[in-house]
């Protein structure tokens, strides 16, 4: 007994004096209780559920659009339905940077937009169901018993500007049309079971809100803290990694311009600056500028700045995928935003993570 | 060209291979042999680059070498004297690498359909390599075999019997492969997300391990369904130590730890509820000192380092590590690595990751 006891003196207690020294010469700053519940509160009730709401409302007209689309047939509502995807589609892109909680249930995530879909077998399932005009799939609880991939909004997507398509204009109630009325009462129907998920008082926004020996999913604020933190850096590596790496890698001549997410409506960029701008308004609404002491203030700054320019890029890059990889001004965006996405992340991940006292970049990473 | 996150391979064989063992200069390579034992982890370094470090015992570091991404766990191989460091999931490459610094580093990539989970282990007689491997598409988890005496080509593979596979071990005679199925699912197209958290299926699997034929299978009962079996290690009589990660409610007191053996059914650790909560309800890492016959547990979660009897399964010690994360066998009891680089009692310049392994 005393043997080993002697051996964990040698480890565990030498570690410790080791982190004591450390200790005196870099402090790491302490989150109070106070202050990080108050970050969580700003979290949850002025990004996420708002977030979710936005999605919800933009849902409901989507469906609206599809059903004048499908009862009448017309340029004019044609040309809103498209719109009124590109609205839905953003706003989930503004709030798909939540990868955590209700979201995760039951495929939601996975259902409201099934990407990167590499092999295409969610498209070739969209097209069977398409070409075998398949009754099952135009009431919303008919699709949700389908294969996830022809649920979302990568299957209306591919009924409103795929192959085919004329047929919106040209036939009422076309089997076509219908079936992508209901994609959009499934995604609303999705966007409502969030919404009220995260609004139900007693519910996730509790927990969330009131980290504690009572939640059910923080035990202290900062746990809550780490977690809003890894939302941000993990949504940011997610825009790197699937929203452009998908496309292109930054060589020319090894491109997969059709890969790349909502290529056909051309909201490719629209959808990264939809992501961009998800992660600016979490950064803001939340508040973590107020845990960080003065002198760490300007890392908001340059995170802000960093945002700012890679959102402006996003927005400038030829909305034409096609074109985009085989120009080479072009390609020099892209190569901006790969590059810049690379420091976002950094400055997200060590910057205010380190600035918020929450490890050397690894501890709001879950270890696996 | 734009430097991304991704692997370049021409980029990576120039920064794992130039100068691994010409940069060990005498006196590092001196005071290597005289190390009493060695342990190897994965960091990062302040500037965002990745690498693989040799340490001495007390944690000083002796040589670097660089990695493209994020390393997770680490093996040893006895015979061969040679280590192998994977990528972290849903990374591809999986680096074998001589601490002694004689021989240039093999890099080996995961094939096409499969990454790996990041973790493996030799075959007590060195000549095969296995690595626990994720088969996206199929949402199965695999166990794949690299050939150690052939340049780890990749020989075969064998189903791991489960989903969301994480840690495997070899039996010390070789016959069986044990493996932790975490039971998470997940898919390089969505990053780290963990896809089914209401649906998990958490197992821990004894394979043949000449034919992969499954020996026994552990799934969890229902009421763990969110208990997700992580971690192995083997004690001095063969008996399996697993350790756990729960996904479910914070404020449950979910078993954490469990052992058993070839043919028993498993039996959880019933640790102090003060000691699940310091845990976190998360073990990282876990290791066993056959010699000692202690346990070693770490959790980044809240920050503890715990140490177990292993043969009662009590609590010997528990302390707080501020962002512990890997643990490893010592000459003396049980070495703690953490994320803000402490290890044995030297604090290094750089984040230990996740796991620690001794070469030895």
């Amino acid at each position: 007994m005393s043997r080993w006891l002697s051996a964990l003196a040698l480890t565990l207690i030498s570690a410790t004096t080791a982190l004591a020294q450390e200790a005196d010469t870099a402090p790491h700053k302490t989150l109070s209780e106070e202050a990080t519940k108050h970050v969580m509160v700003k979290v949850v009730d002025d990004f996420i559920r708002p977030g979710y709401r936005d999605f919800a409302g933009k849902s409901a007209m989507l469906t609206d659009a599809m059903a004048s689309l499908c009862a009448a047939p017309s340029e004019k509502t044609y040309a809103t339905a498209q719109s009124a995807f590109a609205d839905a589609a953003t706003r989930w892109a503004q709030i798909e940077i939540v990868r955590v909680g209700p979201v995760l249930d039951a495929y939601r995530f996975e259902r409201i937009l099934f990407y990167p879909d590499r092999k295409g077998t969610g498209l070739r399932q969209v097209q069977a169901v398409i070409a075998s005009a398949d009754e099952g799939a135009t009431s919303p609880a008919g699709l949700a018993q389908k294969s996830v991939a022809v649920q979302g909004l990568g299957a209306l997507e591919f009924v409103l500007y795929g192959t085919g398509k004329d047929v919106l204009l040209s036939e009422k109630n076309s089997f076509r049309c219908r079936y992508g009325l209901s994609i959009a009462g499934n995604v609303q129907r999705i966007a409502t079971e969030l919404t009220q998920a995260w609004d139900e008082p007693d519910g996730i926004q509790q927990d969330w809100k009131n980290p504690g020996k009572d939640s059910a999913v923080f035990r202290d604020g900062h746990e809550g803290v780490t977690e809003a933190l890894g939302i941000l850096v993990h949504s940011a590596e997610a825009a790197r990694d699937q929203r452009i790496e998908t496309f292109y890698k930054g060589e020319a001549n090894n491109t997969f311009p059709r890969q790349a997410l909502f290529w056909r409506s051309k909201l490719t960029f629209p959808m990264l600056a939809g992501n961009l701008e998800g992660i600016h308004r979490l950064l803001d609404a939340s508040g973590f500028r107020d845990l960080l002491a003065p002198d760490q203030q300007p890392i908001i700054g340059s995170i802000d700045f960093v945002l700012k320019s890679l959102t402006k890029v996003t927005n400038d890059v030829n909305p034409d995928v096609e074109v985009a990889v085989a120009d080479e001004k072009e390609r020099q965006k892209l190569d901006f935003l790969l590059m810049n996405s690379r420091d976002l992340i950094l400055r997200l991940n060590d910057g205010l993570g380190g600035g918020l006292g929450l490890g050397a970049g690894f501890s709001f990473s879950d270890g696996d | 060209m734009v430097r991304t996150g991704d692997i370049d391979r021409r980029q990576f064989m120039r920064a794992a291979g130039i100068g691994f063992l010409a940069a060990l200069s005498p006196e590092r390579l001196y005071a290597l042999e005289r190390a009493e034992a060695v342990f190897a982890a994965g960091f990062r370094s302040p500037d965002g680059a990745y690498g693989i470090a040799t340490t001495t015992a007390d944690g000083k570091i002796i040589d670097r070498i660089a990695l493209p991404a994020r390393a997770h766990g680490l093996a040893y191989c006895r015979v061969t004297g040679r280590g192998v460091a994977f990528a972290r999931r849903p990374g591809t490459f999986a680096m074998i690498f001589d601490p002694k610094g004689l021989e240039q580093p093999v890099l080996i990539h995961a094939p096409e359909g499969r990454h790996y989970y990041g973790h493996g282990y030799f075959s007590p007689d060195g000549r095969l390599l296995y690595a626990s491997e994720n088969d996206f598409d199929g949402n199965r988890g695999m166990i794949g075999l690299y050939d150690a005496t052939n340049g780890f080509a990749r020989i075969g593979e064998f189903e791991a019997a489960g989903i969301g596979t994480h840690d495997m071990t070899v039996s010390d005679d070789g016959r069986h492969l044990i493996v932790a199925n975490g039971g998470i699912e997940t898919h390089p197209d969505f990053g780290r997300t963990k896809l089914n958290l209401d649906r998990m299926q958490p197992s821990l699997a004894i394979l043949e391990a000449a034919t992969g034929h499954v020996v026994e299978r552990h799934a969890l009962p229902p009421a763990l369904s969110q208990l997700s079996t992580r971690h192995l290690d083997v004690d001095e009589g063969g008996r399996i130590w697993f350790a756990c990660q729960y996904e479910g409610a914070r404020s449950d007191l979910p078993p954490l730890a469990g052992s058993f053996a070839l043919g028993q059914d498993l039996r959880f650790v019933s640790l102090p509820d003060e000691t699940t909560q310091r845990l976190g309800n998360y073990v990282g890492a876990i290791a066993v000192n056959r010699k000692e016959r202690l346990v070693g547990l770490t959790s980044p979660k809240v920050g503890a380092a715990v140490i177990l009897d292993a043969r009662t399964g009590k609590v010997l010690a528990e302390q707080a590590v501020p962002d512990a994360a890997g643990v490893a066998s010592a000459p003396d009891g049980l070495a703690v690595s953490s994320y803000r680089g402490t290890l044995a009692g030297t604090r290094s310049p750089l984040a230990w990751d996740q796991h620690l392994v001794h070469l030895a």
